[in-house]
């Protein structure tokens, strides 16, 4: 009993352990003084509220992607489109937010809505090329990400550009009532709270409910479903709109938020950040509440250190990489050698 | 008895955890003798041979060979004195091919010798002996239960056993190639090797024991020579008191009004082909279906479960057409049990809980929001109605063997009344009290009014608890009729497609 506990105790702390060995040793490879570095990056991620702010700021749409992979996953579809979801999201919400420049606070709820149906209907396509056609859920998503990117690209260079911008690839900005509310003078929005409470209610949904149940059966063995009359299709379509869904509000809320209007690059590689974080919780909302944050703090850090101590942009996506791929390998090593990662 | 034994077993005791699987058994095996170990599911059969192979060391006692006490055993050993032993579970890497298969069998070989010419014919030669029709390139994972087993024999075979243990042999077999497995167990006798034949069912003594050894909690309860025992003591010696594990055929229906109706069926599709198929079956009418596997029966049975959609003609229960149905949701209807075959694949959730399978077919009923197990208290009393061991609902139900599977699935099916029973093969895998308990259920729902439809491979039973008989072949109808009209010959020429023959 005690035994086991401890061991429950034990197993993520030994990862993180490990998990701190691999950014260290990221360090030496490229030059730096590894324990300094180790030391700033807590700083930059969580040392005052500043860091914090932008931490938590980097865990939204990283958590709203996680989530948009997490609901495919529990059927046996592997999703890497949180990326164009989130594009596609940004553009439906924006395009509602800019129809009414002199709305009250209705505005809100509404381009909520807007950024969550275009997120929905994004994901919705490659859930009905995949439920009637058969098209590989993963080959779809991935190349409807440079779909939804550059139709965004296309809209801002061209269409919707602000000309008042001389030339920079913007939309106007936002009205101010449709600009989500942040928490006194950080970057933390309304975005995270609502990213949080639909992470617990996933949990609850994917866990505890007839629907979570019925994703089970459907993803373990499809040739039962007929016994309890279950419809793979209508599943497959849902999951996907479900997916799209949450991706798109993470996309609305990141630009309604953040950036105050709808630029050509609004992801820093969130879309990527959140798969690893889906894979890495083993589809659990709750535990990908926390490993994003995680996430959140190493691209806030690298951030900063980018500017502060001359390390390469691209580390943090170098470290995300290095540290999916820890926990990859030690899932697959025999288990007698295993530090035993998420049991299910 | 001749001689002195070749290989004995003295005051064998083997524990695990509470359960004494072995007590005092003692067990002389002499030169060609082909042993049936026969007993019930649990009767610690497998265990004693495990023992003899050294895949387990005993408690207490002594493993003698040719004399000798063996110190230290192990299957390893078990190779240099020609012991080997068909498990259960085969042993074979799907992914290679069926003589890669047999040469990795060879622990001595090292890497860069892998493919030695001497030992690649060799190991042909003794595939061409026992299954010249296997296609020694073809992949492992393609090839059929049977044929696997056939595999794992050559690879005994090839490492020249003397003594060969065959471990239930044929739970996983058709009965064509039951014919073939004895002819191979004829032939070890006729080359001079020792046969130990594990099994619960009397048809194998039978055909091939030249002695029986009847074992029940872990216990030798009886050994004969086969001559000189009648089935009865056998029976009685397996279960331990005398019960009746003859069902009584219950009465033919009453009134003889069709109440399932199949009209003019035909199905092509992945699962088999059906054609031309017409039949009625009466209220409380049970219709036992014989044929050889992949002659239509998972199609039909498919059709009339409603999960399948005929490409013409339809099924009608009750004035209900069932097919119609299929086109909006697949799904088997309410008032009926289909109890298709291999549990594992077609109707349960390995990695679910044994509660939650239990309420598979009525998940509507569950509440939207549930934390815990569904009806816990149901599934218990469900699993222990049916002796489902271990009978744990928080269990996964991959974690049971393929009879407790199977009486899992008859638990969920016939525990409610229902109007169509659609039972395939729904006794495969189960011991003889078990198997009493799977028919006490089927036609007590025959007695309450429901059609049974009922796929067998075990025509004694056939013959004596159907109403009628009808033998599929090719996906067609090659006989129906009252069973009076039958014997196991003439449904076993029906079966292989000669027409009405005499
Ligand atoms: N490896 C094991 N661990 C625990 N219990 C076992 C093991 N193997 C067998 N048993 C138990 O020992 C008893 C005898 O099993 P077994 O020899 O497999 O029976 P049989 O082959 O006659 O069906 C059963 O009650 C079974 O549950
Ligand atoms: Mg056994």
């Amino acid at each position: 009993m005690l035994r086991d506990y401890v061991h429950r105790l034990l197993r993520p702390g030994l990862l993180v352990i490990l998990f701190i060995g691999v950014i260290l040793l990221f360090f030496i490879l490229i030059g730096k003084p590894p324990l300094q570095m180790f030391w700033s990056m807590l700083t930059y991620s969580m040392g005052d509220v500043f860091s914090l702010s932008e931490t938590l700021a980097k865990t939204t749409p990283i958590l709203f992607c996680a989530l948009a992979v997490i609901v495919p996953a529990r059927l046996g579809l592997i999703s890497v489109g949180g990326e164009g979801q989130l594009y596609v999201g940004a553009l439906t919400g924006t395009w509602a937010a800019l129809q009414f420049p002199d709305a009250g606070l209705w505005i809100l709820p509404v381009m909520l809505f807007a950024g969550a149906a275009g997120g929905a209907f994004w994901g919705g396509i490659t859930g009905v090329l995949k439920a009637w056609a058969g098209v590989h859920e993963t080959i779809s998503t991935l190349l409807l990400n440079y779909v939804g990117i550059l139709l965004v690209s296309h809209l801002v260079y061209g269409p919707w550009k602000d000309t008042a911008n001389l030339g920079w690839p913007a939309t106007r900005s936002f009205p101010v009532n449709a600009i989500l509310p942040k928490f006194h003078a950080t970057q933390i929005h309304l975005g995270l709270l609502i990213a949080m409470i639909l992470a617990i209610v996933l949990h609850v949904l994917l866990n505890h409910s007839r629907w979570g149940l019925s994703l089970k059966i459907l993803q373990r063995n499809p040739a039962v479903a007929a016994l309890s009359g279950l419809n793979p299709i209508r599943q497959t379509i849902l999951v996907m709109l479900v997916g799209g869904m949450l991706a798109g509000l993470g996309g609305i809320s990141e630009v309604s938020a953040i950036q105050g209007r709808l630029q050509p690059t609004i992801s820093s590689g969130y879309g990527l950040a959140g798969f690893l974080v889906a894979w890495l919780s083993a589809q659990q909302p709750m535990r990908a509440l926390l490993i994003a944050f995680l996430f959140g703090a190493l691209l806030a850090a690298a951030d900063s250190l980018q500017m502060f101590a001359h390390v390469p942009a691209a580390s943090a996506v170098v470290l995300q990489g290095l540290i999916f791929l820890t926990a990859l390998i030690i899932n697959q090593l025999p288990s007698q050698w295993r530090i035993p990662f998420w049991t299910k | 008895m001749s001689a002195a034994p070749r290989f004995s077993l003295q005051n064998i005791n083997k524990r695990f955890g509470e359960v004494n699987a072995n007590s005092n058994v003692n067990l002389d095996i002499y030169p060609n003798e082909v042993i049936a170990l026969l007993g019930e599911n649990g009767a610690g059969k497998s265990t004693l041979m495990k023992l003899l192979y050294g895949f387990y060391t005993p408690d207490a006692g002594e493993i003698v060979v040719e004399g000798e006490p063996l110190v230290a055993h192990s299957p390893k050993q078990s190779l240099r004195l020609g012991i080997g032993m068909l498990f259960q579970q085969f042993n074979l890497v799907p992914a290679l091919s069926v003589l890669e298969n047999l040469l990795l069998a060879f622990p001595a070989a090292p890497w860069w010798q892998w493919r030695r010419r001497r030992l690649t014919t060799d190991v042909l030669a003794c595939l061409q002996r026992i299954a010249p029709d296997i296609d020694p390139q073809r992949l492992v994972r393609d090839l059929s239960v049977g044929e696997q087993q056939v595999v794992e024999l050559a690879k005994i075979m090839a490492l020249n056993a003397q003594l060969v243990i065959l471990d239930e042999p044929t739970a996983v077999l058709t009965p064509q190639e039951v014919e073939r497995l004895y002819q191979f167990v004829a032939q070890c006798r006729a080359d001079g090797k020792v046969v130990v034949f594990i099994t619960h069912k009397l048809a194998d003594v039978r055909a091939c024991a030249t002695r029986i050894v009847v074992m029940r909690q872990g216990r030798i309860v009886g050994d004969w020579r086969t001559e000189t025992v009648t089935d009865n003591e056998l029976i009685q010696a397996m279960v331990g008191k005398d019960t009746g594990l003859i069902v009584n055929r219950i009465a033919p229906p009453k009134h003889l009004l069709p109440k399932l109706m199949v009209k003019r069926l035909n199905v092509s599709s992945r699962v088999g082909t059906i054609t031309a198929m017409d039949f009625e079956v009466s209220p409380g009418e049970v219709l036992g279906i014989a044929g050889v596997m992949g002659n239509g029966q998972r199609a039909l049975a498919m059709v009339l479960a409603g999960i399948l959609v005929p490409d013409s003609g339809e099924v009608i229960l009750d004035g209900v057409s069932i097919n119609a149905l299929a086109h909006e949701t697949i799904k088997v209807p309410d008032n009926v049990a289909y109890i298709p075959e291999s549990p594992l694949t077609n109707a349960v959730v390995a990695q679910l809980d044994l509660a939650t399978n239990l309420q598979l077919r009525a998940l509507d009923a569950l509440p939207f929001l549930q934390w815990g197990m569904p009806a816990l208290h149901e599934a218990q009393h469900k699993l222990a109605a049916h002796d489902v061991r271990p009978s744990d609902p928080h269990l996964s139900a991959g974690a049971l063997s393929g009879g407790n599977l199977q009486k899992l699935v008859i638990a969920r099916e016939l525990s409610r009344p229902v109007q169509l029973v659609i039972a395939c093969y729904p006794t495969m895998g189960l011991d003889l009290i078990a198997t009493r308990n799977v028919y006490e259920r089927l036609f007590a729902q025959a007695e309450q009014g429901a059609c049974i439809i009922w796929f067998s491979e075990e025509l004694d039973d056939l013959l004596r608890y159907a109403h009628r008989i009808m033998v599929l072949h090719g996906g067609r109808v090659q006989s129906i009729g009252p069973v009076a009209s039958f014997d196991r010959q003439r449904i076993g020429r029906l079966m292989t497609g000669h027409a009405q023959a005499c």
